[in-house]
């Protein structure tokens, strides 16, 4: 029983990272920017607050850091795709890069010192005290707790109960008509490519303040891309979102008991098996037309916007 | 209406010059390393000496040009493969998992397999592009036949195949004699020395050779023009009664195998162990070569010159703050401001007339192309 217990408390922190920078893409998706650059993103974002945590040891100013590099790293996306109209694709894929090799680069004076600034686990009162349910599901540092409520119910109340959350997949779905409406495309999406760079900043902060504080080279290890496949598994909405990153989180924990407990699996086939079950999960709702669910992506998607061209 | 604010419009360029495109992609590989090169004297440091340090550690000597030529090649026959799913417009970026299969089945085969050193290099050569192919081949079935997005799951993939690359070097093959840590026994066969070279071997015209290859398949085989079609236009192609979804899997899987190749190549000429540094990210570096070179061939070969030196730089002037890293962090830099000045190629700035035409003729015009391209097809 103690098993199932911490196994549902590693997935619950490993996918934390999943669920913030899937809810950038899933925005950033849905206002038509399709953002392969995201592993990059979550880069910067993790860098970023172990640079700042040699300045200062304020949790809450790492995290403001991660996220400001995410946002410049959004600014950035936006100023090629948005402004200039660069082909998402080669952009996403050059902030991929850029994002990776500057994080690399940088955290490499950083690499396996402890981290001054890191978030405390910390109980929702009363319910933690709920044996050891109560301790897997109630005990989570502040970031993890955002990540799993606030973040999700907030993009899910924007995107479907706001008229600002309505213009903002229309401009996803046909920005063309949308802006014939009023709303101004380019910003709309300039300003969900600030947003969503800076969640996935905060993606990054959850890695290196709160699941393996510090920084490691290996320390994204694909995150960014998980997430990229875990929103297309969500079919772009915010309830699967947390429900694939569950699922990944569960199979990043059963690497780390599977080690614990000596199981005869070896851990590099510990450690595969995360991407291969996220490959398994985009896969099974295109071959399996039961899985198969009614979303289809933003039919702007990828796409960039010429007025002059409607 | 459609005049913005400021008056100024993009229209789009009905053909663009190679010349232009050249110059543009040349001019944008300019800005970013001026870029690199003014961030780093800002920061304190020379940058000529850094320019210096990089130019003399890769071009300087036959000795440094010659491990520049090595880290080409892998380099190169990953630009081919990437290059190769572009012509179906492909996006094959896991290239990099392809490359490290492909050096674990030729180092499973060298290890194994005994017999004469050129039979053992053959089974390693086939072996690896086996392996290279058929790691993407999931993808390739899932792009072609179910359209799930080859750039994600191609990358997936690699993250399994750098975790075999931990498990084959670290427990199942690994060298538990010799004073090597986190690599596997050593394959004794490999390349023939270029003309009694310890460092080069005829490996590094193992890439001219695909480079040549491919640029007379596309030149004048059927199947090239079959695959150009399709990439152009898969409708099209369809109607014209070209296999489309085979096509895309029969692109994919030769671009693996050609990725796989490459892992071969990088063992059997450089590295000669599996190890967890096997791979300096050389799949990447093929990619951002193949993005940057475009179709040409010749600009494949003069591309992958320049990122091998970018790699080489970063690692021959490290001690000078540079490291491997940063060249991946310039490079993403330079494919940035590529992809940028592609479309300023591509369409031009204009101001808008100051009175915008009558509204009628206007709408007449936009109708007219309208209605002319929707009859085109029929």
């Amino acid at each position: 029983m103690n098993i199932v217990f911490s196994a549902t408390r590693t997935a619950i922190d490993s996918g934390a990272v999943i669920v913030l920078a899937g809810s950038a893409e899933l925005l950033m998706e849905r206002t038509g920017m399709l953002n392969l650059g995201l592993e990059g993103f979550v880069a910067i974002g993790a860098v970023s607050a172990v640079i700042a945590a040699s300045s200062t040891s304020s949790v809450w100013l790492c995290l403001l850091a991660a996220m400001a590099g995410g946002a410049l790293m959004g600014s950035i996306y936006a100023m090629a795709t948005v402004v200039c109209r660069a082909n998402q694709v080669l952009c996403g894929l050059a902030l991929v890069l850029f994002g990776t090799g500057m994080a690399n680069h940088l955290g490499a004076g950083f690499s396996g010192k402890p981290m001054s600034a890191r978030f405390v686990a910390w109980e929702v009162p009363g319910l933690s005290k709920l044996g050891g349910f109560g301790k897997a599901l109630f005990v989570h540092d502040p970031l993890v707790f955002a990540a799993y409520t606030v973040i999700p119910l907030l993009v899910s109340f924007l995107l479907y109960r706001t008229r600002h959350g309505l213009n903002l997949r229309a401009v996803g779905e046909n920005p063309a008509a949308a802006d014939a409406m009023g709303v101004n495309v380019m910003g709309m999406r300039f300003l969900y490519a600030l947003i969503g760079g800076a969640i996935a900043g905060a993606g990054g902060a959850a890695l290196s303040m709160s699941f393996t504080p510090g920084w490691a080279p290996g320390l994204v290890a694909g995150s960014g891309w998980i997430a990229l496949a875990v929103v297309i598994f969500a079919a772009w909405r915010p309830g699967w979102l947390v429900l694939g990153a569950l699922l990944f989180g569960l199979m990043r924990a059963l690497s780390f008991i599977g080690q614990e407990q000596g199981w005869s699996l070896p851990a590099p086939v510990l450690n595969f098996l995360p991407y291969v079950v996220t490959l398994l999960l985009i896969a099974a709702p295109a071959v399996f037309k039961r899985f198969r669910r009614a979303t289809t992506p933003p039919a702007a998607l990828a796409t960039p916007y010429f007025r002059e061209q409607r | 209406m459609s005049t913005s604010s400021a008056g100024w419009r993009l229209e789009r360029r009905l053909d663009v010059s190679a010349a232009r495109s050249v110059g543009t992609r040349t001019a944008g590989v300019v800005v970013a390393v001026l870029g690199a090169l003014a961030v780093f004297q800002l920061t304190g440091r020379s940058a000529p000496d850094i320019a210096g340090e990089s130019i003399k550690g890769t071009f300087g000597n036959w000795s440094n040009f010659q491990e520049t030529l090595i880290i080409l090649t892998p380099i190169l026959i990953c630009a081919v493969a990437v290059a190769l799913g572009f012509r179906i417009r492909v996006w094959n970026i896991g290239v990099e998992g392809q490359f490290l299969m492909g050096g674990w089945a030729a180092t499973g085969v060298g290890l194994k397999v005994g017999g004469p050193q050129w039979l053992q290099l053959l089974l390693m050569a086939l072996a690896g592009m086996a392996a290279g192919a058929l790691w993407v081949l999931v993808p390739a079935l899932l792009k072609a036949y179910f359209d799930v997005n080859e750039v994600i799951t191609t990358l997936l993939l690699t993250f399994v195949a750098q975790q075999m690359l931990v498990w084959f070097s670290t427990d199942i093959w690994k060298d538990r004699v010799a004073a090597v840590t986190n690599a596997s026994e050593r394959v004794n066969a490999k390349l023939p020395g270029f003309f009694g070279s310890t460092t080069l071997n005829w490996g590094f015209l193992v890439p001219v050779v695909l480079v040549i290859v491919m640029f007379v398949v596309f030149r004048s085989s059927r199947w090239g023009y079959e695959v150009e079609m399709t990439g152009g236009n898969p409708r099209a192609a369809e109607f014209a009664g070209i296999p489309v979804k085979r096509r895309i899997v029969g692109v994919m899987m030769l671009s693996g195998a050609v990725a796989g190749l490459g892992g071969m190549i990088q063992l059997t000429g450089a590295v000669h162990r599996l190890s967890v540094s096997f791979s300096n990210q050389y799949g990447f570096f093929g990619f951002i070569v193949a993005a940057l070179a475009g179709a040409s061939a010749l600009a494949l070969l003069l591309v992958g010159l320049f990122i091998a030196f970018l790699l080489r730089s970063g690692i021959a002037a490290q001690t000078r703050g540079l490291s491997v890293a940063l060249m991946f962090a310039v490079c993403g830099m330079i494919l940035l401001i590529v992809g940028v000045a592609e479309i300023a190629t591509r369409y031009r700035l204009s101001r808008a007339a100051p009175e915008p035409m009558a509204p009628v003729p206007q709408e007449a015009k936009m109708s007219n192309t309208h209605f002319a391209s929707a009859q085109e097809p029929a």
